[in-house]
């Protein structure tokens, strides 16, 4: 409960709204009960065998009753709803921005969707409960009290033996809770699965076609599907008696009212209007009371998801800026590793250890070693997307950490190996680079920086062509040469290629990296390639081992000349090209 | 073909969806028959009630009271009380159990449709071919198989049955209400009608409104998944204030269409509450009338208000009623639509022959994917069995389109596609693709096992092959690093291995079948060339006549091919082995001086 109540915090933002809304709710529900007391007490003056001349005015005044009533219940609901749904959009807003900031450790260990519906669901669950919720508790529990005591007033007993059914229903709500708790979490767990399912196979679907997959997919999907009906029709025979209890309590009531009314008006003469009012009441106060069963059956619910958005919005990035961190006046570009090591997390070994090398202002790095060996997570050490556990980075001479993030990343210019690119168009995506808004013709520099200016032309939109999700739409290596204009769109001081033309032809690759030369003068170009060519007139290459440990560093002509993977490959290499001239 | 998308107006009523959906209702007719039965018993039930209520009011107690004003003896009046109460009792026994069924049963028949609909549909959007698939965003088809499913449930249970007894019940009410008192069912009669228009004034605003939310809510979420998809991009461009910003954005839009429905629905429920007060002030005036008149006993006017209450409830929740069959038919709709594009790359249920001996000819085979634009042009050639066929050439040059053709993920524009002059039109699709192994230039790794995604399901793949085409892709050096081995779990896309890391294990997926032809779409891009040749070495041993096609940007991968194609703006400009290519001096030769000149980056000085 306190949890909620911290979530309540953010309702009370918007105090004077919330304030206004519940003062809304006693004056529309006693004017409620006042209505009926009016006709009740009519039934009794025409029994009575007053003259029916009163009815009139009495008509007038019950509709303005019920008009009064009408215009508190209006501003009730906008009042307090509205300032659900604010409460709702500040925290999707802190959600998001959380999410945001969180390293990408957090993230690859998640899946995209679960946290989309965190976002949406467990928001959901706390704004119904806290706003609606709390609105409808407030009216039973005006509501209830009030009609015993106006009750409490004409018969006692009848009043004090409604009481009965109202309390063996709550007594019973909270038996079932658990249980419709349990089920409804199974209900939406499996529901999960079933649309993480769908997700997957759609977004796998060459391979699933390629695989000739679509079979056993069908039959995963199915025992899924079937596992969702299973516990729907379950939460349904669950819904269903706590639907039967609150009906029996009402219609029992009823049978009270008839036994105990019926016997009071026979035997004490119970004007017939006073039975009316507690038939009318009892229907009254029905409403509110299978509201505050619903509210109580949420709560479990809402408890859970406030739980888990306070876990989330508690989770903290510990890639920050430091307390102590100055902005460089200037960036120049030297880089320094000194005994770099990381490791992710939960990880046996580690990923990277014992990096040490240094490259000066406008200098090239290269990266490789075998596959899997760490060169793309020292890419991303660079920008702080990953901490380093051990040693330390320095850029122009100042720890990375001591730098604020905005300038360090600002510095560098990223093309992931993944070339993930978002389904806008090219245009949009390149400028995703740029601080500031690009001109036309700097894009089509870009463009033909990147060697994408033919291919460009030939699309029918041009740049602003829209390139499916995740760049569908393009070929691998339009898509890479996309990120590249992306990166440079920035103007960075140090460029960083993760395998960044792995999917480009040989002379494409050769007219890049002839305009990279031209275009990227002063730059520090950090690369890790697979190809020891591009490498090859690199200041400093840092060879991995399989393991993430430094092999050796140093230059081409030093590195060949020493025993190890970098002579094996690079030999290997020369000579199927000399294999392949005979 | 169209397909609607979220912001669908679905029609109120739609004869031709509900025709078909009593198609897939009809199987199960049994469950709704029961449905029926409970609906009926339960709306006799809620009549007899008030009916009793009359009874005993104005017999027993009436008379007991008389009685006893008369000095006489109300004993057995009494006696006669008892009985009705007893009676009474029973009935609502009958009515709480009833309840129960009410919702157990419906929701039961809901989801045994919706259930047959969901894996309907989720085998009909996968066997769509991939034209379809790559111009939608997965999200709105996982939408289709989810939420718009699950949507149809509200049809089934507060929906069609629901509305069709909320009529039914309507109408007897207003009969029974004037056989029991004309004048006063002429005071609701003449309330009915704006109740009636409240609601269906109110489901016009709501419909829009509705629908915005719904619709603004899809773009959100579709938003959030994707910046977190690309979430390293997003940080490593310090982008996170700009897309908060844009977020912001979509959620001022999405406040503003929630604020509207807050607003109609604050305006229809106190609306429709006024009116029902003023039809309940009219009764008390017109009865309390025939009360002083003695026209009428309190029994009677019991009954009546039991019976108006049980007559305003359908007609308030009608609005609602509209709304959910509203949003019901349009996800119907949207899920028709689905089911009606038919799958154009399609197969025979039966295959021609059961041997083949592999050839493959391409033959003339042109292809646009918008159908104007051509990709590729006028292809011919042919792998022929036990022989690799590398395909080289420029970035966008069409390898990639080459390979989806084979693969028949699109089919040709012009020209055709033969195994052993059958086109693969007529060739059962999963026959076609159990020749295949093949490694795309995009792969994909499921969450689940690493077993799970080497064996894939296919019966043939046993622990021996798994192992072999393991060592050979050298996968098994990946495997043995993680904790578990071959069950280690993999996450979302395989996010925790490295590009070259997934390229192996796919390898290793592709081998594993030890199919006749092996595809490789650029399989070892970002694999160690140490590790790359090795593989080259251990794959043609183990797959020693078997056919290849390979397509490769490093001109070393594809050197030892039987024939070489090479490609320029869709075309298929020279072809030949190795040497014959370099001696021709042409595109080929050019590509390979580049390769091995200088290439490396190197800003200038
Ligand atoms: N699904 C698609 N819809 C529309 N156009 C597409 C689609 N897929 C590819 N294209 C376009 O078709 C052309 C050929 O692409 P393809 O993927 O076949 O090239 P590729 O030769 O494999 O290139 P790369 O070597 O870069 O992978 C490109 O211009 C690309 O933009
Ligand atoms: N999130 C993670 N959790 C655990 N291990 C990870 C994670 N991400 C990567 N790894 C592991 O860290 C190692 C280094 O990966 P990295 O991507 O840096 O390799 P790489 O040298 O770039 O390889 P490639 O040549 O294939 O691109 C790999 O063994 C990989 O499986
Ligand atoms: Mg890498």
């Amino acid at each position: 409960m306190k949890i909620l109540w911290r979530h309540f915090d953010r309702f009370l933002r918007h105090r004077r709204d919330l304030l206004l809304g519940f003062a809304c709710i006693p004056a529309a529900q006693l004017l409620d009960i006042y209505f009926t007391v009016r006709i009740g007490d009519a039934l009794d003056r025409l029994r009575a065998g007053e003259d029916a001349g009163f009815l009139r005015n009495l008509f007038v005044l019950l509709v303005g009753i019920a008009a009064l009533r009408g215009v508190f219940r209006y501003f009730q609901r906008w009042w307090i709803v509205a300032v659900s749904r604010y409460v709702e959009n500040q925290l999707k807003q802190e959600i998001f921005d959380k999410l945001v900031s969180l390293p990408f450790a957090f993230h690859a260990k998640r899946k995209s969707g679960e946290l989309v519906s965190r976002a949406t669901s467990d928001v959901e669950n706390v704004r119904m409960f806290l706003g609606p919720g709390l609105m409808y508790s407030a009216g039973a529990f005006v509501m209830v009290p009030a009609s015993l005591w106006v009750l409490f007033d004409l018969e006692w007993r009848l009043a004090l033996a409604m009481v009965v059914p109202l309390v063996l229903m709550g007594l019973g709500m909270k038996a079932f809770t658990p249980r419709l708790h349990k089920i409804s979490t199974a209900v939406q767990e499996s529901l999960a699965e079933l649309s993480h399912r769908a997700q997957e196979s759609f977004s796998g679907v060459r391979v699933v076609k390629g695989y000739a997959l679509e079979g056993s997919m069908a039959a995963r999907f199915r025992a899924q599907s079937r596992e969702v009906e299973r516990h729907q029709v379950e939460l349904g025979r669950v819904r269903g008696a706590t639907h039967a209890l609150t009906h029996a309590a009402f219609d029992s009531t009823f049978v009270l009212i008839l036994v105990l009314g019926g016997w009071a008006m026979i035997d004490r003469d119970l004007p017939a209007g006073d039975v009316f009012k507690f038939i009318d009441l009892t229907f009254k106060v029905f409403w509110p009371i299978i509201a505050l069963g619903w509210i109580a059956g949420m709560y479990p619910r809402a408890l859970s998801s406030a739980e888990r958005i306070d876990e989330l919005l508690a989770t903290r990035s510990d890639i920050v800026d430091a307390p102590d961190a100055r902005a460089l006046p200037q960036v120049r570009g030297a880089l320094r590793l000194a005994g770099v090591g990381f490791r992710h997390e939960g990880a046996e070994r580690d990923a990277l250890s014992g990096v040490d090398v240094a490259i000066h202002a406008g200098g090239v790095l290269g990266v490789v070693g075998p596959t899997g060996s760490g060169k793309s997570t020292l890419l991303l050490l660079l920008g702080r997307l990953h901490e380093a556990t051990r040693g330390s980075i320095e850029l122009d001479g100042t720890d990375v950490r001591r730098l604020p993030l905005e300038q360090l990343r600002t510095a560098l210019g990223y093309v992931p190996q993944d070339g993930f690119l978002f389904s806008d168009t090219w245009r949009a995506n390149v400028q995703f680079g740029a601080d500031e808004p690009l001109s036309d013709e700097r894009l089509r520099e870009l463009a033909r920086i990147a060697c994408m200016d033919e291919e460009l032309e030939r699309f029918p939109a041009g740049m602003d062509v829209v390139i499916g999700e995740r760049g569908v739409t393009l070929s691998g290596g339009q898509r890479q040469r996309t990120c590249l204009a992306r990166a440079l769109a920035r103007d960075p001081r140090v460029l960083v290629l993760d395998d960044a033309l792995s999917a480009v032809d040989t002379e494409t690759e050769a007219r890049l990296i002839e305009n990279l030369r031209r275009a990227g003068a002063g730059r520090t170009v950090v690369v890790a390639a697979h190809r020891l060519s591009s490498v090859r007139r690199a200041d400093a290459i840092v060879v991995l081992r399989r393991d993430g440990t430094v092999e050796a560093v140093g230059k081409h002509d030093a590195l060949i000349a020493r025993a190890g993977w970098y002579r094996d490959t690079w030999r290997a290499q020369q000579m199927r090209e000399e294999l392949e001239v005979l | 073909m169209s397909v609607h998308d979220e912001n669908v107006v679905g029609k109120a009523w739609d004869g031709v969806v509900v025709r078909r959906l009593s198609g897939w209702a009809r199987p199960h007719w049994r469950l709704f028959a029961a449905s029926f039965a409970v609906l009926l018993g339960l709306f006799a039930l809620d009549l007899l009630g008030p009916w009793m209520w009359r009874h005993i009011l104005d017999g027993p107690v009436a008379e007991a009271v008389a009685a006893r004003g008369a000095g006489g003896d109300s004993t057995i009046h009494m006696r006669e009380f008892w009985w009705w109460i007893g009676g009474y009792c029973l009935l609502v026994v009958a009515q709480v159990a009833l309840r129960h069924l009410e919702v157990s049963q419906l929701n039961r028949t809901g989801q045994a449709v919706i259930a047959d609909l969901r894996e309907a549909l989720y085998g009909h959007i996968q066997a769509l071919e991939l034209s379809f698939h790559v111009r939608r965003p997965t999200g709105a088809l996982v939408t289709r198989v989810t939420s718009d499913v699950e949507n149809l449930n509200e049809m089934f249970t507060s929906g069609i049955i629901t509305l069709l007894f909320d009529s039914l019940k309507v109408v007897v009410l207003l009969v029974a209400i004037f056989l029991l008192d004309w004048r006063l069912a002429l005071v609701v009669a003449a309330g009915t009608p704006v109740l009636v228009g409240i609601s269906i004034g109110f489901r016009g605003g709501a419909r829009n409104a509705h629908r915005a939310v719904r619709a603004e809510l899809a773009r959100l979420n579709g938003y959030l998944q994707e910046v977190l998809q690309g979430i390293r991009v997003v940080q490593v461009f310090r982008r996170e204030r700009q897309v908060g910003e844009r977020f912001a954005g979509r959620l001022s839009t999405y406040l503003a269409a929630n604020l509207r429905t807050i607003f109609l629905f604050a305006l229809f429920f106190p609306a429709i509450d006024f009116a029902v007060s003023i039809i309940q002030g009219g009764t008390l005036w017109v009865g309390g009338l025939s009360i002083a008149e003695g026209r009428m006993s309190t029994g009677e006017f019991v009954q009546f208000w039991f019976y108006v209450a049980l007559l305003v409830s359908p007609i308030r929740e009608l609005g609602e009623r509209y709304n959910i069959l509203q949003s019901a038919f349009a996800s119907a709709e949207r899920i028709f639509d689905v089911l009606d594009t038919r799958a154009k790359v399609v197969g025979p249920a039966k295959s021609p022959r059961d041997a083949w001996t592999g050839r493959i000819r391409f033959e003339g085979v042109s292809f646009g994917y918008d159908g104007s634009t051509m990709v590729l042009e006028d292809a011919d050639f042919e792998i022929a069995p036990g022989r690799t066929t590398a395909l080289v050439g420029a970035t966008g040059s069409g390898k990639t389109t080459l390979v989806n053709l084979l693969l028949r993920f699109y089919d040709p524009s012009a020209g055709r596609i033969t195994l052993d002059g059958v086109d693969l039109r007529d060739i059962p699709l999963d026959a076609l693709h159990a020749r295949m192994g093949l490694v795309l230039q995009e792969d994909f790794l499921f969450s689940g096992t690493v077993r799970d995604n080497l064996v894939m399901g296919r019966a043939g793949v046993d622990d021996a092959a798994l192992r072999e085409a393991m060592r050979a892709s050298h996968a098994d050096e990946v495997v043995a690093r993680l904790p578990g081995g071959l069950d280690a779990p993999v996450a979302e896309r395989g996010a925790t291995f490295s590009t070259g890391e997934r390229q192996l294990l796919a390898i290793a997926r592709a081998l594993a079948a030890r199919p006749p032809l092996v595809v490789l779409d650029e399989a070892t891009a970002s694999v160690d060339s140490g590790t790359e040749a090795k593989i080259e070495d251990a794959t043609r041993k183990l797959l020693a006549g078997r056919s290849a096609l390979v397509v490769a940007h490093r001109l070393s991968t594809v050197r030892r091919a039987d024939e070489i194609l090479v490609l320029h703006k869709g075309r298929i400009r020279e072809r030949g082995r190795h040497e014959e290519l370099l001696a021709r001096g042409g595109l080929y030769a050019r590509l390979h001086a580049l390769q091995f000149s200088e290439a490396e980056v190197e800003p200038e000085h």
